[in-house]
């Protein structure tokens, strides 16, 4: 078990973020957190990274536990996880290549090794050519490629990623889904994938989690909750609104 | 182009509700007159809000600081000379007078409280008029043999035990400049070559100075008789000795305060009996009673005991439009001596 | 075309308040005794002492630049983004030194550190000779610097801190450590602000005297002041003041070299808090530095100018005499700041956004402007509004607007500019699609999203304002004298207890608004 989330609780003032979650999430899994905006899923994403510590309940990352009840135990960057942002968040003073060597550095990995690693996920990104070119210069799809190149370079053991494609057009969407996906595979990376879009949890999973409320309300495969949307949007399609009235996307 | 009206008609009235604010009426003459004052505020104020009191006329002040702190009123006038805004100047000494007088700042005005002023304190045109005046002495720390003459500056006695305010500035440079009308160029340039191979030390101010001998660190230093008089009153130990005062010697400098009318000022008439009322005896007797400690120039002014009468002091025999020539003259060479 | 025509009238009213005044006094400065003559620039170029004088200037400007970043950055850094305890308190009680004019704060530390000073008296002659040696010297000067300029750093940094972006911090985290974070990415990220910042104290300590001229520092400015005060000669004055001039332009060019890539837009549209570093076992370390550091710069100085002017009695007539000083200085400032942060935001706005070609041009007038000294504007105001038609201008508190304008616009513009690089242009453009004036996307999406800067913009203003001396010295209409005036006024002479109790009630009101509008923010959120 690479990941275990154990009665999790968060609130905000008044709101209830995540309302008594728990799950378990093995070594290779593309689990993808299906809810509307505004419902927990982020402020889960962001407790596993350690930028937040949860009220009550422990998260325990590889039979670590980094974090219980309100507690931080191992601070984010002992955790070795990779995180791709919403906005990407590349650090905009530095090159692609800084970008990607920053991480490393940290980790006091020796300067061949750095060299080869970031050349090798350069490579598979195909943006070798870009590795000294400031973000700002690149399109929004060569960004997220570098954000996920970034994630991924320092070998993490989860990868998180929230919402990384929404702001994208559907043909990269979906070029970078697949792309995502071959990634996935290649290196056998444990994937935590956060999105409002039930194509790209059904085209991405191996395992869907949906989220309402601040809990979990179903998990299966993308068949089985297809249908338990299907029968949800029938008949109780408002208990979707969550804090922001945003709906689910169910029908494209 | 609406919004650009409305920005623009905002302005004018800013501008209107600012202008109303205005000092420089146009009516004749007003209720009203604008003083320049060179003159410590501390001691100048009071005679100036006497003045208001007396005659309702309102006076509206500008002060000045040390000159070593900032530029101030004469920059002022001299700036202003197209335009005057003053209607008074109120001057610490008469070279600056002098020099109003020289860029056509000022104009003559014969006040009838002038007439018991000595004619060497007077300009004979009527540019300025001297009243309540300082004396160059020496303030000195309670020595057995103390100095007596400002050649003592130039005296191995001495050496390294004396200070003196940086003649760039203030009553100092009208003391140098006097020297050099009197012995020429040549003696006195040896005097202040002299004097620096004698180790004296540059002050930036006649009160630091004081501070200096009152603080033991210096034997003597030449100031103004305020200062001097000033540290004693405040319980320092230190003597005040007007030098030169023996037969066939130099004789002390003399500073009076100057009333200048400034040229084209919006109040003439108010300004005029401003000066009259600072060139009044009972302004002296005021000037002399308090801290500034300043000798009246009126014969049989009420002074206190330790202010000495004009009458007692042998004066340095000089010519103020003169020393202010002088002045000019050697500032390039003064520059050099102060080591800048 | 409103926008055009807007910003031409800006640049044209900074031209005509603050350029023109200076292109007449720089005309004259070629004319000796009536003629057309270089013998101004001659004698100063010539002149070994001069040289040598410039070079002390210098020296003390990178020094003190120098200092005042490295500190200034650390503090600002602590201040923004750790949990320090008494933060506010910190913060407020080290833009002390800034609000006080650098004479006085020179003066308080003559009376505790002088041959005769409170420290002698505590601990022995011996002691006192050797601070006052220490204090009569360059290291006592850039001491002095260091401490009245400092908050400006801190200041600048906590306000471009504020305005990083927490995911790129976050982003950071994920790898490193707080420290590495700070040092690698927070801290680079806000590099135009800190330059800024240091630009700021270079510009102010090159041209500084006051405090040079009582520590007996001997620096180039005083020529100029020299040429003023005792020659009154004002064409040799202003001829001495252009090098300044011309240095800052050097420096402007140089940082136009080395910015010309990095203004970054780090703030994502939603308005997140800044994440706050918790100091955890750190705590006490760094409470106790800041704490030694706020008792040198910014307690014993304020401590001696209370022992000095400790009796009701002094400050009963301090207010007795300063009352209207006072209230004059408030209006002036706050309506001086207005102004500034009016004209701040349109050039910052032609500067950030190009909205103009030659852009530059008005930055680079308002930073010279900012440098040059402040008695060859006064003098260049006195020269073109002193006359019958504009009477109505120079004899008003228009006048000393006209010199806060000219002489500080720079540091509003800057700022603005600075805060509108964080707001994406899409904001305005979106606006503009949607069918908004120029004027309706400037105040209903600018200004909204600009509002730390502008109250940031205003609360500087406000105290360069507060607490001018030079400007105001020369120009003030008769009888409507400002609290800086008045105190240097009464200097001579004065007890000096009284002078104190002014410099008290001095830092008293210029804290009270800070300490007003620091609770406006805080409710505005």
């Amino acid at each position: 078990m690479i990941l275990k989330i154990d009665n999790l609780y968060k609130s905000y003032d008044t709101i209830t973020a995540i309302n008594g979650i728990s799950l378990n999430i093995e070594k290779g899994e593309r689990v993808v957190i299906l809810g509307p905006s505004g419902c927990g899923k982020t402020t889960l994403l962001r407790i596993i990274a350690g930028f937040i510590q949860p009220d009550k309940g422990v998260v325990t990352v590889d039979t670590v536990t980094v974090a219980a009840n309100g507690k931080c135990l191992v601070e984010s960057e002992n955790r070795n996880i990779g995180m791709v942002f919403q906005d990407l968040a590349l650090w905009p003073h530095m090159s692609v290549y800084r970008n990607l060597e920053f991480g490393l550095k940290a980790r006091k990995i020796p300067k061949k090794e750095r060299a080869g690693r970031i050349d090798q996920i350069l490579a598979k990104m195909q943006m070798k050519q870009y590795e000294n070119s400031s973000p700002s210069d690149l399109s929004g799809g060569q960004q997220q490629r570098v954000a996920l190149a970034r994630a991924l370079v320092s070998q993490p053991k989860i990868l998180l990623m929230d919402e990384p494609l929404s702001n994208l057009d559907l043909d990269l969407n979906l070029l970078l889904r697949k792309e995502i996906l071959r990634l996935q595979q290649d290196l056998n990376i444990t994937m935590l994938y956060v999105t409002h879009d039930r194509d790209e949890a059904f085209s991405l999973a191996t395992r869907i989690i949906v989220m309402s409320h601040g809990k979990i309300q179903k998990v299966g495969n993308a068949q089985e909750v297809s249908q338990y949307l299907s029968g949800l949007s029938r008949t109780h399609k408002t208990d979707w609104k969550c804090a922001d009235d945003s709906d689910i996307i169910v029908d494209r | 182009m609406k919004k650009a009206l409305i920005i623009a008609l905002i302005t004018v009235s800013v501008i209107s509700f600012l202008g109303s604010s205005c000092r420089r009426d146009v009516s004749p003459e007003t209720k009203e007159v604008v003083a320049y004052v060179s003159e410590d505020q501390v001691f100048s104020e009071p005679v100036l809000k006497d003045f208001e009191r007396e005659t309702g006329i309102k006076v509206k002040a500008v002060y000045d600081t040390e000159e070593t702190k900032s530029t101030g009123a004469m920059n002022r006038l001299i700036a202003e000379k197209n335009n005057p805004q003053a209607d008074i100047y109120w001057a610490n000494e008469p070279i600056r007078a002098v020099v109003l007088k020289q860029k056509g700042i000022s104009t003559p005005y014969f006040s009838p409280n002038a007439e018991g002023i000595p004619s060497v304190f007077k300009d004979f045109e009527g540019y300025w008029t001297g009243f309540s005046a300082r004396a160059r002495v020496l303030v000195v720390s309670n020595e057995a043999k103390p100095p007596r003459s400002i050649l003592d500056y130039t005296n191995e006695v001495w050496r390294n035990r004396s200070v003196i305010a940086n003649p760039l500035f203030g009553t100092t440079t009208s003391w140098v400049a006097a020297l050099f009308t009197i012995w020429g160029d040549d003696k006195a340039k040896e005097f202040m070559e002299k004097m620096k191979n004698n180790g004296v030390k540059i002050s930036t101010s006649n009160g630091e100075s004081t501070i200096l001998v009152a603080n033991k660190e210096f034997a003597f230093s030449l100031v103004d008789s305020d200062d001097a008089t000033n540290a004693i009153r405040d319980g320092k130990p230190v003597r005040q000795i007007y030098p030169d005062q023996e037969e066939g010697q130099l004789g002390c400098l003399i500073l009076p305060n100057a009333a200048v009318l400034i040229k084209g000022g919006p109040n003439p008439e108010n300004g005029k009996k401003l000066i009259d009322y600072l060139l009044s005896a009972e302004t002296e007797r005021k000037l002399a009673f308090a801290d500034c400690a300043q000798i009246p120039l009126h014969k049989g002014v009420d002074t206190p005991v330790d202010v000495k009468k004009i009458e007692d002091i042998k004066t340095m025999d000089i010519d103020y439009e003169t020393v202010a020539k002088k002045l000019q003259g050697i500032q390039g060479y003064l520059k050099e001596w102060s080591g800048y | 075309m409103a926008k055009k025509c807007t910003l031409l009238l800006i640049i044209l009213l900074l031209a005509v308040i603050g350029l023109a005044p200076v292109v007449s006094m720089f005309i004259k400065s070629f004319f000796v005794d009536g003629e057309l003559s270089f013998k101004n620039y001659q004698i100063l170029f010539q002149s070994k002492r001069q040289w040598s004088l410039l070079s002390h200037s210098l020296g003390l400007a990178c020094a003190t630049t120098f200092i005042t970043v490295l500190l200034g950055l650390a503090l600002g850094t602590v201040f923004a983004k750790t949990d320090l305890p008494f933060k506010k308190l910190f913060i407020v009680l080290f833009v002390i030194p800034l609000v006080i004019p650098s004479y006085i704060l020179a003066v308080a530390w003559f009376y505790f550190l002088g041959r005769d000073g409170i420290l002698a008296g505590l601990l022995g002659a011996k002691i006192g000779a050797i601070t006052s040696r220490f204090l009569f010297s360059f290291a006592g000067t850039l001491f002095v610097m260091v401490s009245t300029l400092l908050p400006i750093v801190i200041i600048l940094t906590i306000t471009y801190l504020r305005m990083v972006n927490p995911r790129l911090e976050e982003a950071g985290k994920l790898y490193a450590g707080w420290p590495v974070v700070l040092r690698k990415i927070s801290i680079p990220i806000v590099m135009p602000g800190v330059f800024l910042a240091g630009l700021i104290v270079f510009i102010l300590t090159l041209g500084e005297f006051g405090v040079p001229l009582s520590l007996r520092f001997e620096v180039f400015p005083i020529e100029s002041f020299i040429q003023f005060s005792a020659f009154y000669n004002f064409n040799a004055a202003t001829a001495s003041a252009i090098p300044l001039g011309l240095i800052t332009c050097i420096v402007l060019i140089v940082e136009r070299i080395f910015l010309r890539k990095k203004t970054f837009q780090f703030r994502t549209v939603e308005q997140e808090p800044t994440i706050i570093v918790p100091l955890g076992k750190m705590k006490p370390f760094f409470f106790v530095a800041v704490s030694v550091l706020a008792f040198i710069f910014v307690t014993i100085p304020i401590a001696v100018l209370l022992i000095k002017s400790f009796s009701l009695s002094s400050y009963g007539e301090a207010l007795a005499r300063g009352r209207d000083a006072i209230f004059r200085s408030l209006i002036y400032a706050s309506i001086g700041a207005t102004c500034l942060v009016v004209l701040g935001f349109f050039l910052g706005y032609v500067l950030e956004r190009k909205a103009l070609r030659f852009s530059f041009v008005a930055d680079s007038l308002a930073i010279f402007l900012f440098a040059l000294p402040s008695t060859v504007i006064g003098i260049g105001l006195i020269s073109l509004w002193n006359t019958r038609a504009t009477n109505f201008i120079y004899a008003s508190m228009a006048i000393i607007l006209f010199g806060y304008i000219a002489q500080y616009t720079a540091l509003s513009e800057r700022i603005m500019a600075a805060t509108f690089s964080q707001i994406p242009r899409s904001m305005e453009e979106a606006a503009q699609i949607a069918g908004a004036g120029w004027f309706r996307r400037l105040f209903s999406v600018l200004v909204p999203q600009a509002k730390y800067g502008i109250v940031a913009a205003w609360l500087v203003g406000f105290i360069f304002c507060l607490k001018d001396l030079g400007i105001t010295m020369i120009v003030y209409p008769p009888a409507h004298n400002t609290l800086p005036v008045h105190i240097f006024t009464l200097m001579a002479n004065s007890p000096e207890q009284v002078i104190a109790a002014l410099c008290v009630i001095m830092v008293v009101i210029t804290c009270l608004p800070l300490g007003v509008l620091t609770m406006v923010t805080k409710y505005m959120g």
